[in-house]
C-alpha cells in the first residue's frame, strides 16, 4: 500500500471510530510513526487528525515517537496480532518497539491513542 | 420478580501488623473454601463470572475480598494514611491474607491469585505451606521488574485512563470487547493504589533463590499464564514452575494477564484442570 493511500485511510478510521469520538475532546497530540522503510507524522487536534505529514524531514517536530522494524509493523497490521505485537506495550518490553520524545503526552492521550494504533488491524501499514 | 444473584457481599474487620482494616469480600458456595486476589489496582468484582460459575461453586466455597484500600476495603482506618507513601510489602500482604482467612476460619483454603496476587500466592507456599490446601499463582513468577512506575499516578496525566489504558495490552485480542472494557473500567477506579502495589510486584517480590525451598507436598503449586501476558511472559512462569520441585506449569492459549476477568469461558476450562490436579494431590 502507498503510505499516501495509507494516510487517506487512517485518518478516515480514526475520525470516523466511534470508541473514539465518544473522549476525543482533548486528544491532541503530534506522533511519529517510524517503519524504518516508512515514516509519517500524525497531527491530532481535538480528536481529529488534523494533518498527516508523509515526507517528514529531520526537523520536523514530534511529541513523542514509536519506531521499529518493518516486519514489527507488518505483525502490528495482523487482524488478530500474534502475542507480543498486540500492542505499543507488548512490543516494547518484549520485541524491537522503541517509545521515544516526551512520553508524558504518549500518557496523557493513552486511552485513545491505543484506539488509534489498533485501527493499523483494519487499516493495514505501508511497509 | 427480582433477578438476584445468588453472590453475597460482606464486610470483616481485621487486624494485620497494626492495621485496622475493614475488610469487603464476596462469597458463594459450598465445599472446600476458593479464596481469590483480584490483581494490582483492581478490586475483586474481577472474579465476578467464578463467583457465579454453579459447576465450580457446588464443590468449592468460592471467596473473593479487596486487598485494603481497594474496592470497598479502606485503608486503615486506625492510621493517618494520607500522611506516607502507599507500598505494599510481600510480608504485609502474606499477613492480611492469613489474618482474613483466620478470622474466616477458613480451614485449608485454596488461594489463588492473579498478576501481583498470583505473586503472593508463590509467597504464600513458600512461608505458609500448612496453611494453605494448595494455591493457584496466576500470571506470576519468581521475579517480575519493570512495572513499578512513576507514570501510574503522574499529576500531569489523567492516572484514571493512564493506569486503565496502560493495562490494555495485557489482554488478548481475542478476548471479548464487553469483558476487556470492564476490566478497563475496573482498572479506572484503582489508580492511586495502583503503583503502590507494584512496590510488591516488580520490587520487594524476589523469589528466584527461594523456590527449591517451596514444599509442594504440603503445598500443591499449580501455575497457570496466559500466551498474551508481556508482563509475566509463559516463558518467565514455566521457568518459575520448573525451579519449584513438584511445581506444575499450565500454559492458557489465547488469553493474557486478566484471564478470570476478560475472557471467563476459556479460563475456566484451565482452572478446572487446575482444581482437578488439586483434588488428586490432596483428596
Amino acid at each position: 500500500m502507498d503510505i499516501r493511500d495509507w494516510a487517506i485511510r487512517y485518518a478516515e478510521a480514526s475520525d470516523a471510530d466511534p470508541t473514539i469520538g465518544a473522549m476525543a475532546r482533548y486528544f491532541t497530540c503530534t506522533y511519529l510513526f517510524d517503519m524504518s522503510d516508512a515514516k509519517a507524522i500524525v497531527e491530532m487536534v481535538d480528536g481529529k487528525v488534523h494533518r498527516i505529514n508523509i515526507a517528514p524531514q529531520p526537523m520536523d517536530p514530534w511529541d513523542f515517537a514509536l519506531r521499529a522494524s518493518a516486519q514489527t509493523w507488518r505483525e502490528f497490521a495482523r487482524a488478530v496480532p500474534r502475542p507480543m505485537f498486540h500492542g505499543i506495550w507488548a512490543a516494547s518490553f518484549r520485541r524491537d518497539l522503541r517509545i521515544e520524545g516526551n512520553t508524558l503526552v504518549l500518557m496523557q492521550n493513552l486511552r485513545n491513542f491505543t484506539l488509534q494504533f489498533e485501527l493499523l488491524r483494519k487499516v493495514g501499514v505501508p511497509v | 420478580m427480582a433477578k438476584h444473584s445468588p453472590v453475597i457481599g460482606r464486610y470483616v474487620t481485621i487486624d494485620v501488623d497494626g492495621c485496622e482494616y475493614k475488610v469487603f469480600y464476596l462469597q458463594n458456595g459450598q465445599g472446600v473454601p476458593l479464596v481469590c486476589q483480584h490483581t494490582a489496582g483492581c478490586h475483586n468484582h474481577q472474579w465476578r463470572d467464578l463467583l457465579e460459575d454453579e459447576e465450580i461453586t457446588r464443590h468449592y466455597n468460592v471467596i473473593a475480598y479487596d486487598l485494603a484500600r481497594h474496592g470497598k476495603s479502606d485503608p486503615p482506618l486506625n492510621k493517618e494514611w494520607w500522611k506516607e507513601e502507599y507500598r505494599l510489602t510481600a510480608d504485609h500482604y502474606v499477613n492480611f491474607i492469613v489474618a482474613f482467612c483466620d478470622a474466616l476460619e477458613l480451614k485449608n483454603p485454596i488461594f489463588m491469585g492473579s498478576s501481583f496476587g498470583g505473586n503472593v500466592a508463590l509467597q504464600l507456599a513458600l512461608r505458609k505451606p500448612d496453611r494453605f490446601r494448595a494455591v493457584i499463582p496466576v500470571e506470576a513468577a519468581a521475579h517480575a521488574p519493570g512495572f513499578f512506575l512513576d507514570v501510574w499516578r503522574h499529576p500531569h496525566a489523567n492516572a484514571a485512563q493512564v493506569c486503565a489504558s496502560g493495562v490494555w495490552d495485557l489482554m488478548a485480542p481475542q478476548s471479548p470487547d464487553r469483558d476487556r472494557w470492564l476490566t478497563w473500567h475496573y482498572y479506572t477506579q484503582g489508580s492511586e493504589a495502583f503503583r503502590g502495589d507494584l512496590y510488591f510486584y516488580s520490587v520487594d517480590h524476589d523469589l528466584r533463590d527461594s523456590l527449591a525451598k517451596i514444599d509442594t507436598r504440603r503445598c500443591p503449586v499449580v501455575m497457570m499464564t496466559g500466551t498474551y501476558d508481556y508482563l509475566t511472559p509463559p516463558d518467565a512462569t514455566e521457568k518459575t514452575a520448573a525451579g519449584i520441585p513438584g511445581g506444575i506449569y499450565i500454559e492458557m492459549e489465547d488469553i493474557g494477564h486478566f484471564p478470570m476477568s476478560e475472557n471467563y469461558p476459556v479460563f475456566r476450562v484451565y482452572l478446572r484442570e487446575a482444581l482437578r490436579i488439586i483434588r488428586e494431590r490432596t483428596g
